[in-house]
């Protein structure tokens, strides 16, 4: 596989070899003029040609041009453009440059660059890039931004409900996004059990959704791609922000090493409820634990023109209880070297460690060696990942590079003591090592058409220590071991590999129109195990293994990109299908945790989902926002439930209307209204009742599942935000954001569910249960200076 | 996994927003069927077994008893013990002939013989071992939060019970105060060896800290009468019953996929297709009563 990889490499690259003589390269990076801030995706464009490049993850560019003079105009959104007249004579040209942010963004002649139309004319299709600006003026939560949340508003993208956990795109299950933070995935994206994501917006600078057309690059997941990039940290100057929310405090504080070639970043964030309530609480709660928090810190370093370095890490923890305790937390560690090998080789090698653990204890207060049950769990994955992007020339830009996962599984262990006597539960440690490579090409052919294609290869190893079991073949019902292996270390249980080749093409229409087309093979090597209605913070990652298959993604899409009035208005209708393979679902009354034997209660099956979303966005005005429409499916088929046949997903919604709108009413005061109406989530209720010892029991008569839809979801939430007309500390900035969400007070349902009445339990009644059953205001205050 | 929904409910108690209101619901109804409940013990005392039909979910009426059945417990050796319907009312009733008569044995297998209509049905379940109850002991307790619809203060009582060596001994812990059993779904107690899962690894162990407390799902007052019954269960019993308590009481942002029940009581007829509901298992049964006296409560103990 290798082999075949750097056969296709080696003819690119003399492809370039043989083309380039009589041309010569313009690189550099392009970076923010008011903090140092590299700029992601900004547009490198020479009119006189037509041709041009957009700035990578790292705000790098390099365009290679025929020899002679060239206007280019540098551009991103809401920043001023700038113009430089560049001479190619005799040798490549480096040019670095900074852009200054539009002093209004809400000024209406900010930028008429050709190219604010990137939309229609990026080869990205099914992306979705949220500006943080525009994610901390939207209303939030308890006023507390959050990423993931926000998300939620764009097309294809839905919760199974109010609080959940993560987020579902495209029918995929939460398990199937790959979060990235800084290139580290994040394995529990929540605090709270859902109700708030991990990201401190004060430290995120980039958002971006990949919801199909995924590049080669990217793999590991089957669903999407939501990469998260932190801020780098000013490097003119030391700049602090905060806030008092609701929930959180936050503090992020950020610096120069040395100015304009290293800086550093940290934010904080912790809940305090606790000290609020501590006064008040008495007696056992006084003890009681309840918080969360979550550290964020970045450094990079510029060592010269061609290396630098960036070191970046996460830290969070939620911590409940008093006696009996529990705690979970995410951890990621990444550094990163970038490296210039020549004007047009460009190279970021990622080193990265993420850990999810939690912990379970009876005797945190005073240890009971009669009576106690301390549990832990955790994932640990150790990854190296060298990234290449050769920019052969104006019309080829290739990608290539490889990855290598080290995985560790602590699914669940727990020392259970009673009456003096320890046993210890649970499963055994597993571990496993995934690797890739891939190679891929975004190639213009003339003016109007552009293709990205690639291919990447990975390749699966379940390994040793471990046991491996072998399962009896009887579907729908608890399968018990039929005989067990015992693997040594580092020996292999079993192999998985999958070519997944990836296309999208562009097709262009005219000025601001063109249609674009994608396909894309995913494969995923981990499963999220979590049989309730929104994932827990106990669920466990599981790996693949001689039981469990990988599962797999083949997504084609379809998309009509149109752009109106001078780019004032970006449209774009996509439809796509998407079918999943080795689905895992679990058999009724299934034993997740601390079961070495749990394989034996899972059930596989088939996934498909399919829709269509429309979308349009005003970019800029007093006014701005969007209105995104999703007409969808998603459904499973898994052996042994319900009667084999097809069924809805837990999250599938018919119907999804987001409206996001901010309207800036001057340089102080903005306002913001969000709108969100979904089709109601399918749910599963009895057709009888039988009464049994007393009790009324339901029963489905047609075992269907999934058969019925809750009530409709709508909510609105205002938010409007005030900044201060004095200044803090003289140059400084203090703003407050008054907050409501749920508007008109609305029970929307997070599920219906029956139960017995509790007056008289041979009667039985429907409930309706809201997370959020009122009206929520929130005053949060921000401060920068 | 209790405690960690109890944190929940009390984070959204601080958030003071979470609700749950009683909706109306139309669902379509399904075919009625016959439910046979049919939990056996070795207690020399009159044993009934409850044939009734079911009823569209949200159906308002009473229960509608199965009436004119042929209901016979056969022991393994074949004696029949004739079950029948007194009061015309579905409940089949075998009565000891003499004080101290029993049905069952413990180690012996039964089988449950059901004529309905010209429907037949059976089913086969073992009597298990049951160890004693060796203790209670109680100590005074207030919680910092009164829960809801129960008390916050009073005795909470514990029993103490030791699970014999040999794997896969299940049971069902059931408690009175005050001779009215604590007949909530959520304070149904299965019991897997010494623990709540197979996977527990409890086996010969003492009853683990939580289930000894399922004695008390509810604190007791002073003078208040204690009595807790622990039954041996067959394994299948375990996960029937488990299944019986996460069915009604599987709501909130943690619940599962609602599941049917299963039964174990078949057609004897293999073709015919007309499936019951309900169970059919036999006991053995151990207990202990006490009064709570203030003056013998233990002092209370830490973490609890």
């Amino acid at each position: 596989m290798y082999k075949l990889l750097l056969a296709l490499l080696v003819v690119f690259v003399s492809i370039g070899h043989a083309a380039a003589q009589d041309k010569l390269t313009i690189s550099g990076y392009v970076k923010d003029a008011k903090n140092g801030e590299a700029l992601l995706g900004a547009t490198v464009f020479v009119p006189t040609l037509g041709e041009g490049v957009t700035t990578n993850d790292y705000g790098f560019y390099s365009i290679t041009l025929p020899r002679g003079t060239y206007d280019i105009s540098f551009s991103y959104v809401s920043y001023l453009e700038e113009k430089r007249q560049v001479k190619l004579e005799n040798a490549n040209v480096k040019l670095d440059l900074e852009l200054k942010e539009s002093a209004l963004v809400l000024e209406t002649v900010t930028i008429s660059s050709e190219r604010v139309d990137a939309n229609v004319r990026s080869i990205e299709m099914s992306v979705n890039k949220v500006d943080m600006r525009t994610i901390q003026k939207m209303p939030a939560l308890l006023g507390e931004v959050d990423v993931i949340r926000s998300i939620q508003f764009l097309p294809g993208v839905t919760t199974v409900g109010e609080g959940a956990t993560g987020f579902n795109v495209r029918g995929g299950n939460v398990d199937q996004n790959l979060v990235l933070l800084d290139e580290a995935p994040v394995f529990n994206s929540s605090h709270l059990f859902g109700f708030f994501s991990v990201f401190n917006p004060d430290a995120v600078k980039d958002v971006k959704l990949i919801k199909g057309g995924i590049p080669a690059e990217y793999g590991g997941r089957v669903s999407s791609i939501l990469d998260v990039r932190m801020k780098e940290g000013n490097s003119k100057k030391f700049a602090a922000s905060g806030g008092i929310g609701t929930i959180f405090s936050r503090l992020a504080l950020e610096t120069p090493i040395i100015k304009d070639k290293g800086s550093f970043i940290v934010a904080a964030r912790r809940s305090y409820i606790d000290v609020l309530a501590k006064p008040f609480l008495s007696g056992d709660l006084k003890d009681s634990r309840f918080y969360f928090y979550d550290l964020t810190a970045k450094a990079n370093y510029q060592i010269d023109d061609k290396n630098t370095v960036f070191l970046s890490g996460y830290f969070g923890r939620d911590v409940f209880g008093a006696d009996f305790g529990f705690d979970w937390g995410n951890t990621t560690a990444s550094a990163r070297w970038n490296h210039i090998f020549s004007d047009k080789l460009f190279l970021n090698t990622t080193a990265f460690f993420s850990n999810y653990d939690y912990r379970l204890q009876s005797d945190l207060r005073e240890p009971n060696p009669q009576d106690a049950f301390r549990w832990n769990s955790n994932i640990k994955n150790y990854s190296v990942k060298p990234d290449f992007t050769y920019y052969l020339n104006s019309r080829n830009k290739i990608s290539f590079g490889g990855q290598m996962i080290y995985y560790t599984f602590q699914p669940g262990k727990a020392e259970a003591i009673s009456g003096g006597e320890t046993r210890i539960i649970g499963q055994d440690s597993k571990y496993a090592i995934e690797y890739a490579a891939y190679l891929g090409n975004e190639q213009k052919l003339g003016k109007n058409f552009t293709l990205q294609y690639g291919i990447r290869y990975s390749l699966y190893d379940y390994i040793g220590p471990g046991k491996a079991y072998t399962y009896g073949p009887q579907t729908g019902e608890r399968r018990e071991p039929i005989s067990t292996q015992t693997y040594k270390k580092g020996e292999r249980i079993t192999r998985y590999g999958n070519w997944e080749p990836r296309f999208s093409a562009n097709i262009g229409l005219g000025d601001a129109s063109s249609i674009k087309v994608s396909y894309n093979r995913m494969a995923q090597y981990l499963h999220l195990l979590s049989n309730t209605a929104a994932a827990s913070p106990l669920d466990v990652w599981t790996p693949t293994s001689n039981n469990i298959k990988p599962q797999l993604s083949d997504q084609i899409a379809l998309g009509l990109f149109k752009n109106f009035k001078d780019n004032l208005f970006e449209t774009s209708v996509e439809v796509y299908y998407k079918s999943l393979q080795n689905q895992v679902d679990y058999i009724p009354n299934s034993d997740l945790l601390l079961n070495p034997e749990l394989e034996g209660d899972l059930l596989f099956g088939d996934g498909r989902a399919y829709g269509a979303e429309f979308f349009i966005k005003k970019t800029k005005g007093k006014l701005n926002g969007w209105l995104s429409y999703t007409l969808s499916r998603t459904e499973r088929q898994i052996k042994g439930l319900n009667n084999n046949d097809w069924f809805p997903s837990r999250f599938d919604k018919t119907h999804v209307l987001n409206f996001v709108g901010i309207y800036d009413l001057n340089q102080r005061v903005s306002f913001s209204l969000n709108f969100t109406y979904g089709t109601g989530t399918p749910a599963t209720f009895p057709t009888s009742k039988f009464i049994w010892q007393g009790y009324a029991l339901p029963h489905n008569f047609y075992a269907q599942r999934n058969g019925y839809r809750i009530p409709d979801y709508h909510r609105v939430d205002l938010a409007a935000i005030v900044k201060q007309k004095k200044k803090l500390f003289g140059t400084g900035e203090g703003e407050w954001v008054f907050s409501i969400y749920n508007l008109y007070n609305r029970r929307n349902a997070f599920s219906v569910y029956v139960r017995q009445s509790e007056d008289n339990p041979s009667q039985t009644e429907a409930v309706r249960y809201s997370v959020f059953g009122s009206i929520i205001p929130a005053v949060t205050y921000n401060f920068k200076f | 996994m209790k405690n960690i929904q109890w944190f929940y409910f009390f984070l959204l108690i601080l958030m003071g927003t979470a609700c749950q209101d009683v909706i109306d619901l139309e669902t379509e109804a399904g075919e009625t069927q016959l439910v046979i409940d049919a939990w056996v013990t070795d207690e020399s005392k009159a044993q009934t077994i409850k044939l009734s039909l079911t009823q569209p979910y949200f159906d308002k009426g009473g229960i509608v008893p199965a009436k004119g059945a042929t209901v016979i417990v056969f022991s393994e050796d074949s004696i029949p013990y004739p079950f029948v319907d007194l009061k015309n009312d579905g409940n089949y009733v075998w009565k000891p002939k003499i004080a101290g008569d029993k049905l069952l044995q413990v180690g012996k297998q039964y089988a449950l013989y059901v004529k309905y209509g010209a429907e037949e049905y059976f089913s086969i379940s073992k009597v298990n071992r049951v160890p004693p109850i060796d203790s209670l002991n109680y100590f005074k307790q207030k919680f910092p939060v009164a829960p809801t619809d129960l008390r916050q203060e009073g005795y909470q009582v514990d029993f103490y019970a030791k699970d014999p060596v040999g794997k896969g001994d299940c049971y069902w812990v059931r408690a009175y105060r005050n001779d009215t059993l604590f007949d909530k779904p959520s304070q149904i107690q299965a019991v897997y060896d010494g623990s709540f899962s197979p996977g527990g690894s409890a086996d010969g162990l003492l009853f683990i800290l939580p289930i000894r407390a399922s004695a008390s799902p509810d604190l007791y007052n002073a003078n208040d009468k204690v009595k807790v019954e622990l039954y041996s269960i067959p394994q299948e019993a375990f996960f029937f019953l488990q299944l019986v308590r996460s069915e009604s009481t599987n709501g909130g942002i943690f619940a599962t996929v609602p599941t049917n029940i299963p039964t174990n009581i078949q057609p004897l007829d293999q073709k015919n297709k007309k499936q019951v509901l309900g169970f059919f298992a036999v006991s053995a049964v151990s207990s202990i009563e006490t009064v709570v006296d203030g003056s013998k409560a233990i002092p209370k103990p830490s973490g609890r």
